[in-house]
């Protein structure tokens, strides 16, 4: 999910793709157009209670307490998000982030630390029973998730496409990254993609070693990532639109409000587990 | 008690950090940390787990700390962008560092 650290895969297009993962997709098409989806859409929430509302939501999609959930991030306050296997020290000043007036919030998922900065980013996450990718690796799963937004791109003329594990880009880099949590019989899949980027903020928050460089051959970290602006015009709101549009022709979609319970579940969760120094500094 | 670090980017992957402290000729703490995605959550205490208490002369043999670690691993694991081998590599690189608990922030 992180949109410092782009992977070095090599770019993979689209026409390399297997006909076995064709007929997957088509597959999930057809499982996830039944699922019965609902959208929440952006809300300006802290970042320490959007990392809690993922596992909110994932546990009350697990427990059939509501459907397959769309949900888009809305961001009060600018923040770095660690991946649950990510060292503090190691990925991010904090003394910079302090000054900066950068939250730190560690997230359930694995992947990297990602920079966000209200208006300047798209995070959406997906929750959906385990079902919806029965039969499909969890590596392959990551490209799966994420293709209606690929296409979204493309119908907007952004030259996007997957690049596995975990990146969606384009021939000038990547774009956004996702994340996934795994609960038995429950997913959630989290995508932040980069539309506006403030590479020098970013370097300063973010500590990007040489050893993460070390087989990538470029200099510059921030040179990896592409936002959005660069091939784009549209203003950010209309690209979220566009996207919610698609999901709903491909899968269908209703919108939905969180609920008094979810809301009150996710602010337990803060205040028991992710806005805990515990919580936070669990790899210190 | 000195702190050893050790970095190790898995090619074509993610990155794995190991911070391990040595006490009477053995490792006394280890911390794997990185961007890797790793399912279930518990397995990461699993790796640490089988480097916890391992001889440093043992802990210099890539190929057995990798082999241990895989030993370790629930059979449900699944380790993406990482293998045993690169928290391997990460864990000599540690051992060879100088130590750095007076450098580091």
């Amino acid at each position: 999910m992180t949109i410092s650290d782009s992977q070095a895969e090599p770019i993979r297009l689209p026409d390399e793709q297997t006909t076995d993962s064709t007929a997957k997709n088509a597959a999930i098409t057809d499982r996830w157009r039944n699922a019965g989806w609902e959208l929440l859409p952006e809300a300006s929430l802290s970042p320490v209670m959007n990392v809690a509302l993922d596992e909110a939501l994932l546990q009350q999609v697990g427990k059939g307490l509501r459907p397959p959930t769309l949900r888009f991030w809305g961001w009060a306050s600018q923040a770095v998000i660690l991946g649950s296997f990510q060292s503090v020290r190691n990925e991010v000043d904090e003394l910079a982030a302090r000054e900066m007036g950068v939250d730190i919030v560690r997230r359930m998922s694995g992947g990297g630390a990602m920079f966000v900065q209200p208006g300047a980013t798209i995070t959406y996450s997906l929750y959906a029973p385990e079902d919806l990718v029965r039969g499909v690796s969890i590596a392959d799963s990551y490209a799966a998730f994420d293709s209606w937004v690929v296409e979204g791109f493309q119908e907007l003329g952004v030259q996007a496409y997957y690049a596995p594990l975990n990146d969606i880009a384009s021939p000038e880099g990547k774009i956004g990254g996702a994340a996934q949590a795994r609960r038995p019989g429950m997913v959630l899949h989290h995508t932040t993609i980069a539309y506006e980027m403030s590479s020098d903020e970013m370097l300063r928050l973010l500590r990007i070693g040489r050893e993460k460089l070390s087989d990538k051959g470029i200099v510059s970290a921030a040179k990896r990532v592409s936002p959005l602006r660069r091939q784009t015009d549209l203003p950010r709101t209309e690209i979220v639109a566009h996207l919610i549009a698609h999901f709903r022709q491909r899968f269908g979609l209703t919108e939905s409000v969180l609920t008094a319970e979810e809301l009150a579940s996710a602010e337990t969760l803060v205040a028991n587990k992710y806005g805990t120094e515990k919580w936070l500094r669990s790899l210190p | 008690m000195n702190e050893q670090h050790g970095e190790y980017k898995t090619p074509g992957g993610k990155l794995v950090v190991v911070d391990l402290t040595i006490a009477e000729g053995r490792l006394a703490t280890a911390q794997v940390s990185g961007d890797f995605f790793l399912y279930p959550d518990e397995t990461l205490l699993s790796i640490t787990g089988a480097l916890i208490g391992m001889e440093t002369a043992i802990a210099l043999e890539e190929h057995t700390v990798a082999s241990q670690i895989t030993a370790a691993l629930p059979p449900d694991a699944v380790l993406l962008g990482f293998t045993p081998e690169s928290v391997a590599r990460a864990v000599r690189r540690a051992l060879v560092a100088e130590p750095e608990s007076e450098v580091r922030k």
